[in-house]
């Protein structure tokens, strides 16, 4: 697949702090790629140096298919994680206004805006004031904002937070949507269940240090091991004798066994003793979500798989 | 620069569908006629209150011809005289009845004593007492003549002494003298009034720059323009999109001031003293003034997300534009001296001060208006600049307002 961004080496300091060490991606057209990381690790200052909000002190941003040093603001689309909207004008201006700064011709921004407000659940809504619209739905008209230039290449920081569940799904589908039409996706969160559904690669940051990048299968195959719950009254003495079990997590009724990377599965599961109390029984890789909690606490159980594995 | 277009574009059409811009703007003339025509309607509602003083007069000198023209005209007195033979004691039940009214004997006695006798009913006020001196100098004529004085001699004696002071140097003299045959200099002080104008109005819409760059802030709007456009695009549409604001303000203001003013000053050409080279001047000085103030208030606006909480710092800075009001007194007693000069070189006060100076100056110091536009140009050069790294930096902290330090660390950034 074609680059449409790369980032070299990004380095950045606030005052004596370096908040980005190192930095390194590209974003190919039609993949969703997305920056993970928790709280304070650096993502929204990466995204902000990729659009010139901020410049880095080190390294390098590339947007190929075009030439000069000057950013292509009119091909991105961007949603800031700090994001509003300006409060006593119309629903349908705000959006001409957004599709005129980008150069985008006026009359197609209309049909496209329209579209949108009706995919999105706002039909009717053009006309309507900025104040009157609840958070959710000037959510939904500043991610139309950002995406009604069609741009070639769509940076989202956190486009879901503050959504209900329902409005996730449906923007969810539509980034989906998008990448699938062509457009290179680079997204921000911390909701690690909705990435992991739909990313296509991603980019774990922790105190402005890579710590995982790659696709996500890679990721799951390279750092997701496997890890076997178990529901019923077991002892903790019943899982001793087991191979490959790298830590037990036991509460209440539920134990969970972390088993090492090289684990045959199948052979594993003939060596259960046969007297363990079984109520349900599940074998499946550690989520994204418990790698980046792991992460976030510094538990780095992927880091050191990540270490022993090279 | 097209892209400073559209936001100043956007930032004009959002403000004038903007209701409470619209209110203002039609209002605050009428506020201006309201205030400057309040306080002559309410006193002429006092006069209508009382209605004229009935008198009656018993004139047997015949001085009421000489001073009827006067009466009539009701611009010293307001009574409505009625002649009459009654005498003193008839007139005094009379009276009791009528107690707005007063009686007035003036007869040989008069002359001779120097004493005029007259009544007035209870109601009448104290101003009747100071009213009824019109009848002082033709009493007084009457009794010189008798006493034997000639006309020339009469003449003499009723002139009060008059004192004239010259003036030191001849030119001035003149122009004093021309000042007051037109009673108020309007040939000078019209297009100092439009440039005046002007400059308060969009000083006025350089502070609503503060509330938009301060409010872009507060609904966290500004990240999603800057994908679009670079600060300083931004910044300058700003500027510049508050600045058609502010033409257009003057512009209603003046549809509807204008025609008031010719009505109400219909022996001064008003239109012929306006369009002169003069007011293209200073009209320039106050866009220049504008343009300081406006980047002074856009970069300070990016600093404050929440007014309510900010310090004296920025409320004082606010404050700056006001600064030349202080000074209207020193100025217009000498638009000369040092106070002048010296405000004229510093491009705070220099818009105000000068526009002030030129329209009380007959003899322009070109050098020194010419050595303050330089000095206003350059610090607009240094604001912007200024500005646009307060504007950058500012306008991206989130939840909270710039403290002094702070700003101070991003200029030197």
């Amino acid at each position: 697949m074609e680059k449409v961004l790369s980032v070299e080496h990004l380095q950045k300091s606030f005052k004596n702090t370096k908040v980005l060490k190192d930095i390194s991606f590209d974003v190919h057209q039609g993949e969703i790629m997305a920056i993970l990381g928790p709280n304070g690790a650096g993502k929204s200052t990466t995204i902000r140096n990729i659009m010139g909000i901020m410049y880095p002190d080190e390294g390098r941003v590339t947007f190929h298919n075009h030439n000069g040093d000057e950013i292509p603001r009119h091909k991105i689309g961007y949603l800031p994680e700090e994001r509003g909207l300006y409060k006593n004008v119309k629903v349908m201006d705000i959006l001409l206004y957004f599709a005129n700064l980008k150069d985008y011709p006026k009359e197609k921004a209309r049909k496209r805006a329209l579209d949108y407000l009706k995919k999105l659940g706002l039909e009717g809504k053009e006309n309507a004031s900025v104040e009157e619209l609840s958070k959710g739905m000037g959510q939904k008209v500043q991610f139309i904002g950002s995406i009604i230039h069609e741009p070639e290449l769509l940076i989202l920081d956190e486009p879901f937070s503050g959504l209900d569940p329902v409005s996730q799904e449906i923007f969810k589908d539509e980034i989906k949507n998008l990448a699938k039409n062509g457009t290179a996706i680079l997204l921000s969160s911390h909701q690690m269940n909705l990435v992991e559904e739909m990313c296509d690669r991603l980019f774990m940051i922790s105190k402005g240090q890579k710590v995982i990048y790659g696709s996500m299968d890679q990721v799951k195959a390279e750092y997701a091991n496997f890890k076997c719950t178990i529901r019923g009254k077991n002892g903790q003495n019943t899982f001793k004798s087991l191979p490959d079990v790298t830590r037990i997590d036991q509460s209440d009724d539920i134990s969970v066994l972390y088993l090492s990377k090289d684990v045959h599965v199948t052979n594993w599961l003939k060596q259960l003793p046969n007297d363990l109390n079984v109520q349900e029984l599940s074998v499946d890789r550690v989520s994204l979500h418990e790698i980046f909690v792991d992460i976030a606490t510094d538990k780095n159980i992927a880091q050191e798989a990540g270490e022993s594995d090279a | 620069m097209r892209n400073s277009l559209k936001v100043a574009k956007w930032e004009f059409r959002r403000n004038i569908r903007n209701k409470s811009f619209i209110v203002s703007l039609f209002l605050t003339p009428v506020i201006f006629v309201i205030f400057a025509t309040a306080p002559t309607l309410l006193s002429s509602f006092g006069d209508d209150e009382s209605e004229s003083t009935k008198v009656y007069l018993n004139d047997q000198l015949g001085v009421y011809d000489s001073v009827e023209p006067a009466i009539e005209e009701g611009e010293f007195v307001d009574w409505d005289v009625e002649q009459t033979d009654a005498d003193l004691e008839s007139m005094k039940t009379q009276l009791q009845s009528e107690e707005e009214s007063a009686y007035i004997l003036l007869n040989d006695e008069t002359v001779e004593t120097g004493t005029v006798t007259y009544l007035t009913g209870d109601e009448l006020g104290a101003g009747f007492e100071s009213a009824i001196r019109v009848f002082e100098q033709p009493i007084k004529q009457l009794q010189l003549k008798q006493a034997g004085l000639s006309a020339e001699q009469m003449q003499v004696v009723a002139n009060p002494i008059q004192f004239e002071s010259v003036e030191l140097t001849e030119s001035t003299g003149e122009a004093m003298g021309e000042g007051e045959t037109m009673g108020f200099p309007y040939e000078r002080a019209i297009p100092a009034i439009f440039a005046g104008l002007v400059l308060f109005s969009i000083v006025i819409s350089g502070m609503m720059i503060f509330q938009s760059a301060s409010q872009e802030k507060k609904d966290k709007v500004a990240e999603i323009i800057l994908s679009s456009v670079t600060t300083g695009e931004l910044m300058q549409g700003k500027i510049l999109g508050y600045f058609s604001l502010g033409i257009l303000q003057v512009a209603v203001w003046l549809t509807m001031a204008l025609p008031i003013a010719i009505w109400k000053l219909d022996d001064v050409p008003l239109l012929e003293y306006l369009f002169v080279p003069e007011t293209l001047l200073l009209t320039f000085i106050a866009v220049l003034g504008y343009l300081l103030f406006a980047s002074i208030f856009v970069g300070l606006g990016a600093t404050i997300e929440d007014y309510s909480t900010s310090g004296n710092f920025q409320g004082f800075v606010l404050m700056i534009p006001f600064l030349p009001f202080v000074l209207i007194g020193p100025i217009f007693s000498n638009p000369s001296g040092v106070v002048a000069q010296v405000a004229s070189y510093v491009p705070f006060t220099a818009p105000g001060v000068l526009i002030m100076r030129l329209s009380a100056l007959d003899e322009w110091p070109w050098i020194e208006i010419i050595i303050a536009i330089a000095v206003l140009i350059l610090s607009i050069w240094i604001f912007m600049k200024l500005a646009g790294k307060i504007f950058q930096v500012g306008i991206l902290i989130y939840g909270k307002n710039a403290t002094p330090q702070e700003i101070w660390k991003w200029l030197r950034a």
